[in-house]
This record gives structure tokens, C-alpha cells and sequence, in this order.
């Protein structure tokens, strides 16, 4: 176990490398000067553009502004954007807007969709099940920026119910709305799951010995079929809360939520270097450290995985 | 639920105001405070901002001011004045201090200048400085420069400065109005530190900063009661900053924010949405479909008079802006004093079987025409109506409308003359002046806003004649000579003049129109 955890670690080091430098190249080689662009509609004039260019070092060669970045990075500096704002700073204020956005979510998707999932695969091939199987498909295929606008307009605009944009109110009021967009797609995969594996569990052959023990229903579900079917969900759940953390580009941008996805967002288009490779570092680590916890944790539920 | 807290908190604040006197609530007890959709500013020091318009403009107050109708009128200055357009002097008018309490003096402008346009500071509305005295002595092209002042100013006494120019300007007093923010004047508590000052500025405008702005977070600002300019309708403003302006529509549709500017995307359903809460107004922007006249293929004149007449701009403008754009029959916006509309004549007027016999007559179109555009800004339904309208009335079979990835790299494709068709071209003028809106078109100094490029020396020539006049009437005249002059070599077809659209809720009576914007602090509330 404890070699596993050593050897995830250093690939995890190498990754860090080998990402950072293939965004740090990308976001570089994108075409167009993004100094000419700080003026938006007006045109800066080539003196001022020339001087933040060798402020920012963006006449220098790639590698060489690599390694800069990479310098300030290990003594924990994350540098400052194009209009001199601290990178640390704005990301340390989108954070708690996209965990807060993203734990809610998770929230709705796991209580929701492991919920109607288990109800399903336990009434295998009734209505109800072939109710959640259609509506689930209904609701997945629907794309998220028409569900985010027609939420708006029926709890925002008729109902006057919900705030449509910022988080100006608060958790839970400002996150309800984007939250249960969000968690809708999620949602889907998590009761599809649920029930194809609760419906294999209860086919499989030792829970068919279980029943011939006679053992309780409640003992044979609550206990062993619950946990055994447990394994994929879980692996799923949690790769999906490393995604939700990532920030919900399209959800946040549509609700004005200022998280991380928005922020990320902002930056590419406007080719802002530091802050695309701070944010994107972030993500990385927070989705290998989330398949890290992931491995252990089936270990731990399934003994008959191995890590060696 | 939101709703009944904020009547809650109205009335809260409103027993607060009867009961407590000394508040700056209006006589009737209830603070009149509107709501204004925004992009997030970056930055409030106004020598700095390219975005933050709405909110430095009421924060500080210019020295003249342009009204709706294109009037040019005194505020913090008593007299803007000169008998050759290169020496002028700025009486300010007494009594003026910053939120701080502070006198708004000469120096306060004079200073303010002088470091915007300094050049290691990299400020980035140091541009509009560019024509006084001294300007290039404080941006060197190499190394840094030997002084710190422009050579062009001078304290005369407390509330007296002269300002001389480098060429004759008699536009020089509508280039000090609302929207130059980079002519402001700064108080001396600015100097110690800047970025806590473009976060917290104290201006010398109608309203203060109700604590500091923080990125992505609603920012306030309440009447200041020692302010000696008109005194403004409302209270207080609140700036709320959006990311995507068609959520604030939505947003303001609820009643959650008050006014916004219509996007584009939004144009098309606004009046049906928001019936009399919909706003047009004139704008000082202008359209045009850029040429690229580094292609052979359009450099014969009857080609880009072609595609002028070939497209139908009322009927683009019906189906994608809801008919509010106006065709455009001049080479400036009509909120430019002066704008001889209807200039353009046949030119600028659809008749297809014209445009087709010109083409034919120069040869025809050989190849693919490649409209591009900056993508990701709502602009592709305009280009590919373009697109269909040269189609269909020119009869050129391949015409492409493209976006590129992103406004960055469209400006690179057309700076290095990449671009092989027809692209976006517009500019929307900071001071209503056709000088504004001509000089950054045909003039290489204009910085190549979305430059065609069409530089000849008549057209220098013409301009610097114009600029010359003192005379409004005249200067006006000179602008007109210049708009002839372009149009017999007819670079680039002009398509609209822009119109600002303003959306409101109904807690909104009626906007007031601003010189290419609206006034924000004389926005009357509805009696509720």
C-alpha cells in the first residue's frame, strides 16, 4: 500500500511537469499579441504595448519564459496577470465560489441518482424503472446551456423564485439553481449506474446463495448488495466531484458565477499565460489526487484488489 | 422570497431615514438607488481604465462635458480657450474639491497629466495625451526619458493652466469631455500608492466609493453632497459585474438589476421583451466592412462600390438588430456634430443590378471571398448575413464568412494584412467629434484601429486643415471636405450607425440619453 502511494506520488510529480510546460507552450503559441488587446476597443499605443511586453518578459524565448515561471512556482508564487493582479489572490477568491457550487451538486447527484438508481435495479422491469431509464435519457440529452436559460426564465423571471446571477445571496440560495443544472448530467450516469450494478449484484450467484439461506430482505439488500454494487458508483462519484471541482465553465459563466471555471474561461480568450497554467496546475493535482483517494478506497471496499 | 427581503430592507432602510435624520437620504425618506449590469472594471484610476467608463464618469467629473445633442458644455472647467488651437488656457471653476475634501486646483490637473503620460508608467490611456507639447520627451523610443514633466503645461495660478499643443486642435475642448478619463485630474492622496487607489479612487465627481471595489463583487457608490456640478437625480449606484451580458438581460428581465446595455445577441427581442423599457439611442459608434485593399482584387474602385450596393443594410438590420442599427449614408455617426448623412448617396443605397453591372464592368471576382470576423463575440450572424447578401446580388459563388478563434488573433491577421476578404471594422468614438471617429479610420496615428488601411496625404492634409479651425462651424465644414475626399476612392463601405439599447426593470420611469451613452445619475425612478 504504502509503495502504491509512493509510486502514485511520483508520477503525479512528473505530470505536474509535463503539463504545465504542454499549456505553458500552448497558451503561448496562440496567435495574436495579448498586451494589444488590454485596451479592448481602444488602441493602446505601440510604446505602452512594448513596455509591459518586457515587463512581463513576453519578448523572451519560450523555454527561458518557462523556466521563470517555473522558478517563481516552487517558492510557492503563482506570479501576477496582464494587468498586474496577484494569480494567487484571484484564484484564492474563486475557490470557495466553485467548491461550494460543486459539493452542492455532488450533493444532489448522489442522494438523487443513487437514489432513483437503486429504486430502479430493485424494481427491475417495471415502470418505474423503465420511467427513470426514459426520463434519465430525456434529461441527458437535452444540452446544458438550454436547461441553464430555461431554469433563468421559470424560477428567475416567472416564479421570481431563485436568483438567476452572482452569489450575491449566499449559499444556498445563489447555488440552488446552478447547482441542480449542474448535477442534472451528473445525475443521469449516477442512476444509470447504479442500477446496472445493483441489477448484476442481485443476479450474481451469492446473493442468490443468500436467499437460499434465507436471510431477510432487508439484510441481503441493505447489507450485501448495497455494498458490493457500491464499488463502481463510487469510483464514478468521486472522479466526478474531481470534474465538478474543475469549475463548470458553461454553468458558471451562464449563471455569473466568479469560480474557477469562469475565471479559467476569461483567460483563454484573452491569452492570459500565468493565470491559465496557475488554474490548470490546481486542477491537475486535484484530479490525481482524487483518483489517488479513489484507488485506496476500492482497495478498502474490495479486498480482492491489489496495488502491487 | 428575495422580493419580500428586499422590501423588508427598503423599508427598513426607509424607517432608518425618517427616524434617524442626518442619513443622505432624500427628502422622502427612501434612498433612490439604481442598479447598473457592468463587465468587471479591473481597474477605477482613470488614467488606467479601458472598461470601467460608467464608473469613472461618475466618480469624477471631466472639464467639459458633451450632452446628448452633441453640445459641448463646461463642468469643472469655467472656460476652455484659445484664438490659434495651439495655446490654450483652462480656467477652473472655484469651490471644487475631491470626496477627500481636497481643492481641485490647477496642479491637480496638471500633475494627473503629466504622470499619465509618462512612459515607463505604461498607463494605458496615455494615448490621448499624445498631442501636447512634450508628449515624446516623456515617451522616448529607447531608454528612458530625461523628464518628468510635459513640456506643454503651465501652472498660471490656483485654478489657471495653459496646455500647449504640438499641432493646432480645435477640438482640443470636446477631447476633455466624459469619456477621455485620461485627462482627469488625481488628488495627491492618489500618489502614495495606485493600486489601492484604482481600487478605492477619490474623484472629484457627483458620486464617492462606498468602500472598495473587489473583483467580480457589486460595487456602490452614493451622492456626494459637497459636489458643485448638477446635482444628480439618484442616490446611490450600484455596479453589479456580469461575465455574460445576455444572464444580465435575463437578470434584469426578473427585476434583480435595474439598467443594462443590450448585447447584440439580445437586440433582435428587446423591444418585445421590455416594450417602453426599451431605450434607443444614438450612438458614436460606427460600422464598416473593412476591405483589404493590399488584395488585388479590390483595388479597383467599382468592386468596393459593388459590394456596397450589393447589400440590403436595413433588411440585415431588421432580421439580426431588430431594426434598430441605422444604414449607414455618412463615414461618422450622426452623434458627431455636423455629420453630413446622406453623404454617401447611391453609394451606401441597396440596388443590386447597379452593384452587379459595376462588378462586371471591373472585371468581375475571381476566387473565394473570405469574410473574417473575431469570434466568440456574438458577430456571426452579422457576417454571415453579409455573406448571403454578396452571394445572392453580386452572383460570386464562394463566399465564406469565418470567425477567427478569438479578437487576438484577429487583430495579428490583420495587422500583418493576412486578411484576403472583407472583416469587422468598426470604432466607437470617445468624444462626439467626426475627428475622433475619422482620425482613428484614415490616419496611421489613429493606431490602426481596424485599419483598412486607407492613408493618403490629401486626407492628412484635410484633417490637419479641419483640426486647425477654432471655429466650430468651420472645424465642421473641414470634417465634411474630408468625408468627400474619402469617399471618391470609397475604401471601405460604411454599413451602420450603431445604436445603444438600454433595457430596464420596471422599478425604472425613463433613462436619460448621454452623449454616446446614457446619463446614469439622472435616471428617474418609478413612484413605488
Amino acid at each position: 500500500m504504502a509503495r502504491f502511494t509512493i509510486r502514485r506520488l511520483i508520477e503525479l510529480v512528473l505530470v505536474f511537469f509535463g503539463v504545465t510546460f504542454a499549456i505553458y507552450a500552448a497558451v503561448f503559441a496562440l496567435p495574436g499579441d495579448p498586451i494589444s488587446s488590454l485596451g479592448g476597443d481602444q488602441p493602446l499605443s505601440p510604446a505602452v504595448v512594448e513596455r509591459i511586453r518586457n515587463l512581463y518578459h513576453l519578448n523572451d524565448p519560450l523555454w527561458s519564459q518557462y523556466l521563470r515561471y517555473l522558478g517563481h512556482l516552487l517558492t510557492g508564487d503563482l506570479g501576477v496577470d496582464f494587468r498586474g493582479r496577484s494569480v494567487a489572490e484571484r484564484l484564492a477568491s474563486r475557490w470557495p465560489v466553485t467548491i461550494r457550487l460543486a459539493l452542492t451538486a455532488w450533493v444532489i447527484q448522489v442522494v438523487i441518482g443513487v437514489g432513483l438508481g437503486l429504486v430502479a435495479g430493485l424494481r427491475k422491469n417495471t415502470w418505474i424503472d423503465r420511467g427513470v431509464l426514459i426520463l434519465t435519457i430525456l434529461i441527458a440529452s437535452v444540452p446544458i446551456f438550454v436547461m441553464a436559460v430555461t431554469a433563468q426564465l421559470v424560477f428567475g423571471v416567472k416564479l421570481s423564485l431563485l436568483p438567476i446571477a452572482g452569489v450575491t445571496d449566499g449559499w444556498p440560495t445563489s447555488y440552488l439553481l446552478p447547482a441542480t443544472v449542474l448535477a442534472i448530467y451528473g445525475l443521469a450516469a449516477v442512476a444509470r449506474l447504479t442500477r446496472g450494478s445493483v441489477v448484476d449484484t442481485m443476479s450474481s450467484d451469492f446473493v442468490r446463495a443468500l436467499w437460499a439461506k434465507g436471510l431477510s430482505r432487508r439484510r441481503v439488500i441493505g447489507v450485501h448488495v448495497l455494498r458490493n454494487s457500491a464499488i463502481p458508483v463510487l469510483t464514478y462519484l468521486a472522479i466526478d466531484l474531481g470534474a465538478l471541482l474543475g469549475g463548470a465553465v458553461v454553468t458558471e459563466g451562464i449563471f455569473n458565477l466568479p469560480g474557477v471555471g469562469q475565471l479559467l474561461f476569461e483567460s483563454i480568450r484573452v491569452h492570459e499565460g500565468p493565470t491559465v497554467v496557475g488554474i490548470a496546475t490546481a486542477l491537475i493535482l486535484i484530479f490525481l489526487l482524487t483518483s489517488l483517494v479513489v484507488d485506496l478506497l476500492n482497495s478498502l471496499l474490495d479486498p480482492r484488489i491489489r496495488h502491487d | 422570497m428575495k422580493r419580500a427581503a428586499a422590501v423588508l430592507l427598503a423599508a427598513t432602510v426607509a424607517l432608518a431615514g425618517c427616524s434617524g435624520g442626518g442619513d443622505s437620504g432624500s427628502a422622502d425618506g427612501a434612498t433612490k438607488s439604481i442598479s447598473f449590469a457592468v463587465s468587471d472594471p479591473v481597474t477605477l484610476n482613470p488614467g488606467r481604465q479601458t472598461i470601467a467608463f460608467a464608473q469613472v464618469k461618475e466618480l469624477f467629473a471631466s472639464l467639459t462635458f458633451v450632452k446628448s445633442d452633441g453640445s459641448v458644455t463646461y463642468l469643472n472647467a469655467e472656460s476652455v480657450k484659445s484664438s490659434d488651437a495651439v495655446h490654450w488656457t483652462v480656467k477652473l471653476r472655484p469651490g471644487w474639491t475631491f470626496h477627500n475634501g481636497e481643492k481641485v486646483t490647477a496642479e491637480s490637473y496638471v500633475k494627473a497629466w503629466n504622470t499619465v503620460a509618462y512612459g515607463p508608467n505604461a498607463w494605458e490611456n496615455s494615448g490621448q495625451l499624445v498631442n501636447i507639447a512634450g508628449y515624446d520627451a516623456l515617451n522616448p523610443a529607447k531608454g528612458k526619458p530625461t523628464t518628468t514633466q510635459l513640456s506643454g503645461l503651465k501652472v498660471v495660478d490656483d485654478l489657471t493652466f495653459t496646455v500647449t499643443l504640438k499641432s493646432p486642435d480645435g477640438q482640443f475642448p470636446v477631447q476633455l469631455s466624459q469619456a477621455q478619463s485620461g485627462f482627469f485630474p488625481l488628488p495627491e492622496a492618489a500618489y502614495k500608492d495606485f493600486d489601492a487607489f484604482g481600487k478605492q479612487p477619490i474623484g472629484n465627481g457627483p458620486f464617492q466609493m462606498v468602500g472598495s471595489y473587489t473583483e467580480n463583487e457589486p460595487m456602490t457608490v452614493k451622492r456626494y453632497d459637497a459636489y458643485q456640478g448638477p446635482k444628480p437625480t439618484v442616490d446611490e449606484i450600484v455596479f453589479k459585474p456580469y461575465t455574460d451580458m445576455t444572464t444580465a438581460y435575463t437578470d434584469v428581465q426578473a427585476g434583480n438589476t435595474d439598467i443594462l446595455f443590450v448585447p447584440a445577441a439580445r437586440m433582435a427581442q428587446v423591444k418585445k421583451d421590455f416594450g417602453d423599457r426599451a431605450y434607443v439611442f444614438q450612438g458614436l459608434g460606427m460600422n464598416y466592412l473593412g476591405l483589404p485593399l493590399w488584395d488585388k482584387r479590390y483595388q479597383d474602385v467599382r468592386v468596393r462600390q459593388a459590394i456596397s450596393m450589393a447589400i440590403d443594410r436595413q433588411a440585415v438590420s431588421n432580421v439580426i438588430y431588430g431594426g434598430i442599427w441605422e444604414p449607414a449614408t455618412a463615414l461618422t455617426p450622426p452623434g458627431e456634430p455636423g455629420t453630413p448623412k446622406g453623404l454617401c448617396g447611391e453609394l451606401c443605397t441597396f440596388n443590386p443590378a447597379k452593384a452587379k453591372q459595376l462588378l462586371a464592368e471591373a472585371g468581375g471576382f475571381s476566387g473565394t471571398m473570405e469574410i473574417r470576423y473575431p469570434g466568440g463575440s456574438g458577430l456571426d450572424d452579422l457576417y454571415n448575413a453579409y455573406a448571403n447578401q454578396l452571394r445572392q446580388n453580386l452572383g460570386i459563388k464562394d463566399v465564406t464568412a469565418t470567425p477567427t478563434t478569438d479578437f487576438p488573433e484577429f487583430q495579428k491577421l490583420r495587422n500583418d494584412q493576412k486578411l484576403s476578404g472583407p472583416y469587422f471594422s468598426r470604432w466607437g468614438a470617445l468624444y462626439a467629434s467626426q475627428q475622433n471617429t475619422l482620425r482613428s479610420f484614415y490616419t496611421k496615428a489613429g493606431g490602426c484601429v481596424n485599419c483598412i488601411p486607407y492613408y493618403t496625404p490629401q486626407v492628412e492634409q484635410l484633417l490637419a486643415k479641419a483640426d486647425a479651425q477654432v471655429d466650430p462651424q468651420k472645424a465642421i465644414e473641414g470634417y465634411v471636405d474630408v468625408q468627400t475626399a474619402i469617399l471618391k476612392d470609397f475604401p471601405a463601405p460604411p454599413m451602420f450607425f450603431e445604436k445603444y439599447t438600454y433595457a430596464t426593470s420596471d422599478r425604472i420611469a425613463k433613462l436619460a440619453e448621454g452623449a454616446g451613452s446614457l446619463e446614469l445619475e439622472n435616471t428617474t425612478l418609478a413612484d413605488n
